[in-house]
């Protein structure tokens, strides 16, 4: 794909996770103008986050965690104290939305592993001014929900996609029972099958690995392209997107649907 | 008075569970269910399940919890109407899609634990959509859920036992990348039970023990818990038999203040015991820490204690008609439990088979013998190796 030329008619609609401020020069000269600031106690699986006091003003921030009540009244605070930091935010919990239906910012929801088919969208869109479609379903479901939807959607297209996220503290616990010294972040694998598992004091999340590139997807149109960018350098970026970069990525379940039945038990009764 | 919710992989199952004391039962369909691979129930089935519930005052909830893809739609409206005629009490569910067409046509509709509800803000958006119940997730404190009951007097639903998913539900899909069965549709193929290497580094486990909150039933009525939920919709009749009957005395013995410790003791033996991993509580009290995980591969156990199950009695001959599940023998001492009875402890002092012949071992699975028995037992119920005093 030639992104260089689709790059003019999609530069503003790509949404990027920052991992440092001074990447952004680099992601300017790409023509990615909007990121996405990891917001600091309110994320997993992020390696590096932003205190609120450090984000621009006018800025989408991040909140990917599943918060308890204490998490959501901090949140709740944090974003009544900082209305003009906030342009935009893309979050998981649905308490979240409950706390911003009525402010003036733009809302993203990221329901993970949910938003899989167009009538959940279409209700969530009534509430919300974009959704990002699940990675979990093939390239042909997402163009038929792009059919009922245009313009409404965010879809992710390059980086590492979250597999797990536990709220416990498995790496910890991993290290305190093996007596061995404690490392946030871990490789592992089971049958050619990779996981990234990164713990922070929110929780333990899973990557899996190879990393996805979905950037066939900008061919589809669209509100945003979502491009997470944790575990990978600016240059990996840019690599990624002029497609010169030598890492392995897979196309995760654009091409490959997942099945829920066994054959053979579907009629057991 | 809080609600005892039994899981029922199939209708003998549910009446297991409802006989032996279960407030209501959550049973699965053929379709839309998490369990795509258990029996489930026809929708015959659901609506037999729901007259027998009724008939005992009892209630039905029928699981429609996947996450759904566009196909997994065609059909989704006529199967609501078809529970709703059936004559379920509600539908627990966790896509928007399901809760807003259930709602149309006032299904009642609990929430799933899929839709990972840890903050009253979660819950008073959802009632807002007009969803009625809540399964919390299963990382919900006491103080969770004590904020989220002031907060929004929702009725709230939380797992007591079973087995626990490390993630949190519904943020899961290691088994889609790693067998490319969808875990959010029925197909979870339970990778937080495998063993993972790593690169100079011991074999890194995931795996969590199992659920058990005997200790803190008494608070979680205290708090204002609405119902108490048991996991494992494909475990077996005596499995739901023993854990519905515990936690049956348990509860009853704490509405009316006769619990006493050495019963509870007893009953926590009894759980354990039927468990094939270790139960603990996990987050109510303290985060689970080493202690609520396992680090070495699978330590799971069967054990042999379930010897056989209650078809009939023979008044005139007070013969007790078992059926067989595990080898027993003359000398063995087993002890009966069942609907609407003490546990009684019995020594088995001759095994008469179908012919009228006395044998000294019931070895064949599901053979038909004779006990000579003075009480009266109802079908159902349930002999084991007697373990542990009362």
């Amino acid at each position: 794909m030639d992104f260089q030329l689709v790059h003019g008619k999609m530069r503003n609609k790509i949404l990027i996770t920052i991992n440092r401020e001074e990447d952004i020069k680099t992601l300017k000269e790409l023509g990615i103008n909007t990121y996405v600031y990891p917001l600091d106690g309110f994320c997993v699986g992020y390696p590096n986050t932003f205190l609120i006091s450090k984000i621009p003003d006018n800025s989408y921030i991040l909140v990917n965690r599943i918060l308890d009540n204490k998490g959501i009244d901090d949140l709740k605070e944090l974003i009544n104290n900082n209305l003009n930091k906030i342009k935009g935010i893309i979050f998981d919990d649905l308490g979240i939305l409950q706390i911003i239906k009525d402010l003036k910012m733009e809302k993203i929801l990221y329901l993970s592993h949910f938003n899989t088919n167009k009538e959940s969208i279409n209700i969530y869109l009534d509430y919300v001014d974009s959704v990002i479609v699940s990675t979990d379903i093939t390239k042909k479901e997402i163009e038929d929900i792009i059919k009922f939807l245009p313009d409404k959607l965010t879809l992710f297209v390059l980086g590492y996609v979250g597999a797990m996220y536990s709220r416990r503290h498995l790496l910890d616990n991993y290290a305190k029972f093996h007596n061995i010294p404690y490392q946030n972040e871990l490789n592992i694998t089971n049958t050619n099958h990779d996981f990234l598992v990164m713990e922070n004091e929110y929780g333990t999340y899973f990557y899996h690995t190879p990393l996805f590139n979905g950037l066939e997807l900008l061919e589809l149109n669209t509100k945003y392209y979502f491009i997470n960018s944790a575990f990978l350098s600016v240059q990996d970026i840019k690599d990624l997107l002029e497609g010169t970069s030598k890492l392995e990525t897979d196309t995760g379940f654009l091409y490959q649907e997942t099945i829920f039945k066994l054959k053979g038990e579907e009629n057991n009764d | 008075m809080t609600e005892l919710l039994s899981p029922a992989g199939d209708l003998e199952r549910l009446k297991i569970a409802l006989l032996y004391g279960a407030d209501a039962v959550y049973i699965g369909g053929k379709d839309y269910s998490l369990r795509a691979n258990a029996k489930n129930f026809s929708v015959d089935e659901i609506k037999e399940a729901c007259d027998f519930a009724h008939n005992l005052k009892k209630k039905v909830y029928v699981t429609v919890n996947i996450v759904f893809h566009d196909k997994d739609l065609i059909g989704l409206d006529e199967y609501l109407d078809k529970l709703k005629n059936s004559g379920v009490d509600s539908v627990i569910v966790s896509d928007i899609v399901a809760v807003t067409l259930a709602i149309s046509k006032k299904i009642p509709v609990i929430l799933s634990t899929q839709a990972s509800i840890l903050n009253y803000e979660a819950i008073k958006f959802w009632q807002s959509l007009g969803v009625e119940r809540f399964v919390l997730g299963r990382e919900a404190t006491r103080e969770d859920i004590i904020r989220i009951k002031r907060e929004t007097n929702a009725n709230i639903e939380c797992f007591i036992h079973g087995a626990m998913c490390t993630s949190i539900s519904g943020k899961c899909v290691l088994s889609n990348y790693t067998t490319n069965r969808d875990s959010n549709r029925g197909g979870c193929a339970q990778i937080c039970r495998w063993v993972f290497k790593s690169p100079d580094k011991p074999d890194f486990t995931l795996m969590s023990k199992d659920l058990n909150m005997v200790d803190y039933i008494e608070d979680m009525i205290n708090i204002g818990v609405n119902s108490f939920k048991i996991e494992g919709r494909m475990r077996s009749v005596y499995y739901v038999a023993t854990v519905i009957n515990c936690y049956r005395k348990i509860i009853d013995g704490l509405n009316n203040h006769t619990l006493t410790e050495k019963e509870k003791l007893y009953y926590k033996n009894i759980l354990d015991r039927v468990a094939n991993r270790d139960t603990v509580p996990q987050f109510y009290q303290k985060f689970p820490g080493v202690n609520e995980s396992y680090f070495q591969d699978r330590m799971e156990v069967s054990n042999q204690d379930f010897v056989g199950i209650v078809l009939d009695y023979d008044k005139k001959n007070k013969l007790v008609l078992i059926e067989q599940r595990n080898y027993f023998k003359v000398g063995d001492v087993v002890e009966f439990f069942g609907p609407n009875m003490e546990e009684y402890t019995y020594t088995i002092k001759e095994i008469i088979d179908e012919e009228g012949s006395r044998i000294d071992v019931a070895r064949h699975p599901m053979m038909h013998v004779y006990l000579p028995l003075d009480i009266e037992l109802e079908k159902y119920t349930m002999m084991r190796l007697k373990l542990f005093d009362k």
